[in-house]
């Protein structure tokens, strides 16, 4: 019986349209930020979200954040997660990831052992999701500390070239492509939503990966 | 009502009870007090919650359990939405966990199997399955065993246990195999369970024997306790509880005293706080007295009148009875002040002005004005009677030494100058003074009544009472005196009084006072300036009259009008020096004062009668030097010498004392003559260059009179010089009358011819070298004189005078005739011409008739 129970979690989440909030609710896109530790994850979605910088260094255990915004003129919710980076908490993060849609794998210009560590998240997160074309954006962070900065751009264009994602780089202190990387993400993931919706009727091919991951498990 | 409160961000997500949580949103109230609510998951927070901003609240969850909206409200907004959730859960808290909230003792209800739990914190219960669930940290979420379960629990103890929960919250990560171990393990503990209670005690001996243990040791503590305090503690009790209520009573009614008490020491401090102004102020005002600082204290009392003036405290009514008191006596102060002369019109102003907003009754200003001028009436007072004390003084001891008199009369003259000055000061000072003091009163700057007509017209009357004193003492002390000192002195001493005399109009000028009290002080300078004048040319007149005592009879210089003395040089520079420092001294006219010497004034008038009588001073003066010495010489001298001597022995005897009185007398009328003809014009030129009026009145008197003195001198000196020479004449004519004899032959003059001739060069040496071409007028008439006595003498001759008499007196005259050719009189000189056209005439007769008496 325990069996029956885990397959009926792994039971896809309700398509948006089936959302069990009220309808008048705009569509819900889940955003997860990954990363080392420091290297600027709340920084970002504090300034994205309340246009605020953050001086003081707080680590994060896992925060959560929602807001309205209009993505296209259309108005949709955005659900940012933002998790830890220290490693203490590695161990919950599968739980976190599953939940996710979209990820925003930060790392700093000026940490090249940030940079490097984006190779585990990215690891991790495909491992959970089992999703090669998962959205998801390389943010070189912290991009106003030009002069500190340790991680050549060549690399972390080749990096993002080899896994095939967008390559953005940021700054929470002056706010420089801030919107535009948790927009271009949600616009990946409204994408990939309605190719799902698409392929719901009779899409062999996905349910045969649910069953697969399941054997996994 | 604005917009509800929204949270859109919770920080972190979840956490156990007493999590900080950092809550962001929107328009989480407007400030701290705004907060009126705040429910993490239905637990209310807002005890913890500390307000940041609008944007950002940080509190701490409580103990809620469960994912829950967290909810703000404010008063501006109301209750508010999330759009985030927190998720509260129960850690297991164990010796090296720590916890913020209380937890539970007790144990479980109902723990099924018997085992002893390690400690009381030890709150979870242990796996049924006997599976250790350490290092599975993977959590199952919550939500989703929600969602799958929805009305289940995963606590063992609950009624709606499902153990599928429980499975997937414990032990998802659990192998198969262990599940199925711990499926064994848990059979077979219920099978020991269902073996009964024995099997429970045998489970449990060493607890169940510990409990005995512990209901022994309380039974004997029991007992002792009851011996020791026998059966009925109570009474005892009750009676120390009684006593401590009495005791807590009368604490606190003691306190309740203390704290009236108190209580009214604090009313009184507040009351004295708060008129704490009104209390201070008495002392204030004696410092502020004390400090002359009026003002403040007239602010002040201005201020406690307007607060507390109809106060009905009886208190405040004594205080501001003392504060009036003191205020009177400041009042009189001010007004003593302000009447103490002398006092700067700025200081006795603000005395004024604080009197009157004191509301001083009475007309303050009109008192300071009256004040001021009675001040100036007894300081011109007071500035007479310290120099007419001075002066007496001075006087005083001028008698005693004689011998410094030119000396005291100088220091006399120079007490009047300071006299002068202190009046001038004083009178300048007091009325810059008085002056502004009245204007601003009759302005109304100073209150008091100013409209009052009466006012303008004392006013005005003080001021020119104020004058006329000062001109009066001014004239007394300037008009009166005038001593005999040096002309410079004098002269600095005029100018001096006269400036500060000007000094002082000017000052009047400027204060722009009405015209009357005005023209009296220049009437003062226009007569002491008319008074100068005078002195000056009375100075002159004086120094001329004494001319004649300065006559040396030293000749100067030879002009061509005679040889004269430095006389009138000297009347030219007396006049030049009067006319000058008349000029320089008084003759200019200061601002708004009349021209001194307008035409047809009363100075001119003076100017040329002084001039007159200096110009008759000196032309009596030359009389006087004329004649004064020939009384003396014509009585003692000239007539007996005349007489006895010979006219040249007596000329050289009067030479011996320098100068014979016919010179001096001829010296007289060459100065006269010289006078007359150059001086006076000079004299007149001098007038011209100074503007002033010509005397020409007074000049043709003089030269009246100095023609005529010339004409007596000339007559006088005709008259004493042809006299003896004339008397000469018959005595030595008939000297040698009974030696000639009649037949005689005539070849020679008689000796009377050489003398005459002789006395008429000494004559005319005379008469010349005193003035030079006048003389021949002198030696004409004089050979007038001796002619017509020989035509006397000769009329006088017998007519039978033999021939040869009548022929040498026809020689004679003929030789004086020739003699005396250059000194012919008019009636001569046509004789003279009528034998000259004559001889033209009947040229060739008369050579003829010589040219045969040669032949002859």
């Amino acid at each position: 019986m325990p069996r029956l129970f885990c397959c009926s979690c792994l039971v896809p989440r309700p398509a948006p349209g089936m959302s069990k909030k009220p309808a008048a609710q705009p569509t819900l896109h889940k955003v997860i930020m990954v990363g080392s530790g420091g290297v600027g994850k709340s920084a970002l979605t504090l300034q994205f979200m309340y246009d605020e910088f953050v001086e003081d260094y707080e680590p994060t255990k896992a925060d959560s954040y929602r807001k309205k915004v209009v993505l296209d003129g259309e108005e949709v919710q955005i659900d940012i997660l933002d998790t830890a980076g220290q490693e203490d908490y590695a161990a919950i993060r599968d739980n976190y990831f599953r939940s996710g849609e979209g990820f925003l794998c930060v790392f700093s210009i000026t940490e090249p052992e940030s940079f490097d560590a984006t190779q585990e998240f990215r690891e991790q997160i495909l491992r959970v999701k089992n999703d090669e074309n998962i959205p998801f954006l390389l943010v070189g962070n912290k991009s106003d500390l030009a002069d500190k900065r340790r991680v050549p751009l060549d690399a972390c264009r080749e990096r993002a070239a080899h896994w095939q994602v967008p390559y953005v780089e940021t700054s929470a202190k002056t706010r420089d492509n801030v919107d535009k990387v948790f927009f271009d993400l949600m616009r990946e993931i409204r994408s990939r939503k309605s190719d799902d919706s698409r392929a719901t009727n009779g899409d062999v091919k996905r349910k045969k990966r649910r069953i697969i991951k399941c054997a996994i498990l | 009502m604005g917009p509800p409160p929204v949270v859109t961000g919770i920080s972190p997500k979840e956490g156990p009870p007493g999590t900080r949580v950092t809550i962001r949103g929107e328009f989480l109230g407007t400030s701290v007090i705004d907060l009126i609510g705040l429910k993490i998951c239905g637990c209310d927070c807002l005890l913890s919650a500390e307000w940041k901003s609008k944007n950002k609240i940080v509190a701490r969850s409580g103990p809620c359990k469960g994912r829950g909206d967290i909810i703000v409200t404010t008063r501006s907004g109301g209750e508010g939405t999330s759009t985030v959730q927190f998720r509260g859960y129960h850690e297991s808290i164990g010796p090296v966990k720590e916890s913020a909230v209380w937890v539970e003792e007790a144990a479980p209800p109902s723990l099924p199997w018997g085992r002893r739990p390690m400690s009381p914190t030890t709150y979870t219960p242990p796996d049924p399955l006997g599976l250790s669930t350490e290092g599975d940290e993977c959590k199952f979420p919550e939500d989703e065993l929600n969602e799958m379960f929805p009305d289940g629990s995963g606590k063992l103890s609950d009624d709606n246990f499902q153990p599928g929960w429980y499975l997937l919250e414990h032990h998802s990560n659990t192998s198969f195999e262990d599940l199925k171990a711990g499926m064994v393990f848990l059979q077979r503990k219920v099978e020991g369970q269902k073996e009964g209670q024995l099997s429970f005690l045998k489970a449990n001996t060493g607890a169940v024997m510990d409990q005995l243990d512990r209901l022994v040791l309380l039974k004997n503590m029991y007992e002792e306790d009851q011996r020791k305090n026998g059966k009925e503690p109570l009474p005892s009790l009750q009676s120390a509880i009684e006593e401590s209520i009495k005791l807590a009573d009368s604490l606190f009614s003691e306190i309740l005293s203390r704290k009236e008490n108190a209580d009214k020491t604090r009313e009184a401090l507040s009351l004295l706080m708060r008129h704490k102004f009104l209390f201070q102020l008495p002392a204030s005002i004696d410092r502020n007295i004390r400090k002359k600082e009026y003002d403040l204290v007239v602010n002040d009392y201005t201020r406690v009148k307007n607060l507390f003036g109809n106060t009905d405290v009886k208190l405040f009514q004594k205080i501001l009875d003392e504060i009036d008191k003191k205020i009177e006596d400041l009042k009189q102060k001010l007004y003593t002040r302000m009447k103490t002369m002398p006092i700067h019109v700025q200081e006795q102003t603000k005395y004024i002005r604080l009197l009157i907003s004191l509301n001083w009754e009475g007309d303050a200003a009109w008192v300071a004005i009256t004040a001021r001028k009675d001040y100036l009436m007894s300081l011109m007072e007071k500035v007479k009677d310290h120099f007419k004390h001075k002066e007496e003084q001075e006087t005083n001891d001028r008698g005693k030494r004689k011998s410094k008199e030119t000396e005291g009369e100088g220091v006399w003259s120079a007490w009047r100058a300071a006299w002068c000055a202190a009046a001038c000061g004083a009178l300048a000072a007091e009325l810059h003074a008085l002056w502004p003091l009245a204007r601003r009163y009759f302005a109304g700057e100073l209150a008091g009544e100013p409209a009052d007509p009466q006012r303008h017209k004392d006013l005005k009357e003080m001021i020119i009472a104020g004058v006329e004193l000062f001109s009066e003492h001014m004239r007394s002390c300037l008009l009166s005196g005038g001593g005999a000192v040096s002309a410079d002195t004098l002269r600095t001493r005029l100018v001096a009084n006269l400036r500060y005399l000007r000094e002082a109009y000017d000052s009047l000028l400027k204060l722009d006072l009405p015209s009357q009290p005005l023209s009296i002080v220049e009437k003062v300078i226009f007569d002491y300036r008319v008074h100068g004048m005078t002195v000056f040319l009375q100075r002159a007149l004086k120094r001329v009259k004494g001319l004649a005592d300065k006559e040396t009879w030293k000749i100067e210089e030879f002009t061509d009008y005679g040889a004269i003395t430095n006389l009138p040089n000297l009347l030219e520079t007396y006049m030049n020096d009067a006319l000058s420092a008349i000029h320089k001294c008084v003759g200019s006219a200061g601002r708004r004062e009349g021209a001194l010497l307008a035409d047809g004034s009363e100075p001119a008038a003076a100017l040329h009668r002084h001039t007159h009588q200096i110009l008759l001073a000196y032309s009596s003066a030359l009389n006087d030097l004329a004649f004064k010495h020939p009384d003396q010489d014509f009585n003692n001298t000239s007539l007996s010498v005349a007489l006895d001597q010979k006219l040249e022995e007596s000329v050289t005897q009067s030479v011996v004392d320098g100068c014979s009185w016919q010179r001096r007398l001829l010296i007289a009328a060459a100065n006269a003559h010289y006078t007359r003809r150059v001086t006076l014009t000079n004299i007149a030129n001098t007038f011209e260059n100074y503007g002033f009026p010509k005397p020409s009145q007074a000049l043709q008197a003089a030269k009246e009179a100095l023609s005529s003195l010339e004409s007596t001198i000339a007559e006088t000196y005709l008259e004493h010089k042809g006299d003896p020479l004339v008397g000469t004449i018959e005595p030595s004519m008939y000297m040698g009358r009974y030696r000639t004899d009649a037949d005689a032959l005539v070849d020679d003059a008689r000796p009377y011819v050489y003398e005459i001739i002789n006395n008429l060069i000494a004559v005319h040496a005379e008469v010349d070298s005193v003035c030079g071409p006048a003389s021949s007028r002198y030696v004409r008439d004089i050979c007038e004189t001796v002619c017509e006595e020989l035509a006397r003498l000769a009329a006088c001759a017998p007519a039978q005078l033999a021939r040869a008499a009548a022929f040498q007196a026809r020689l004679e005259y003929t030789l004086l005739h020739v003699a005396t050719a250059g000194h012919l009189t008019r009636k001569a000189e046509r004789m003279d011409n009528i034998v000259e056209g004559f001889k033209k005439r009947m040229e060739l007769q008369l050579a003829s008739l010589n040219c045969n008496m040669e032949t002859v």
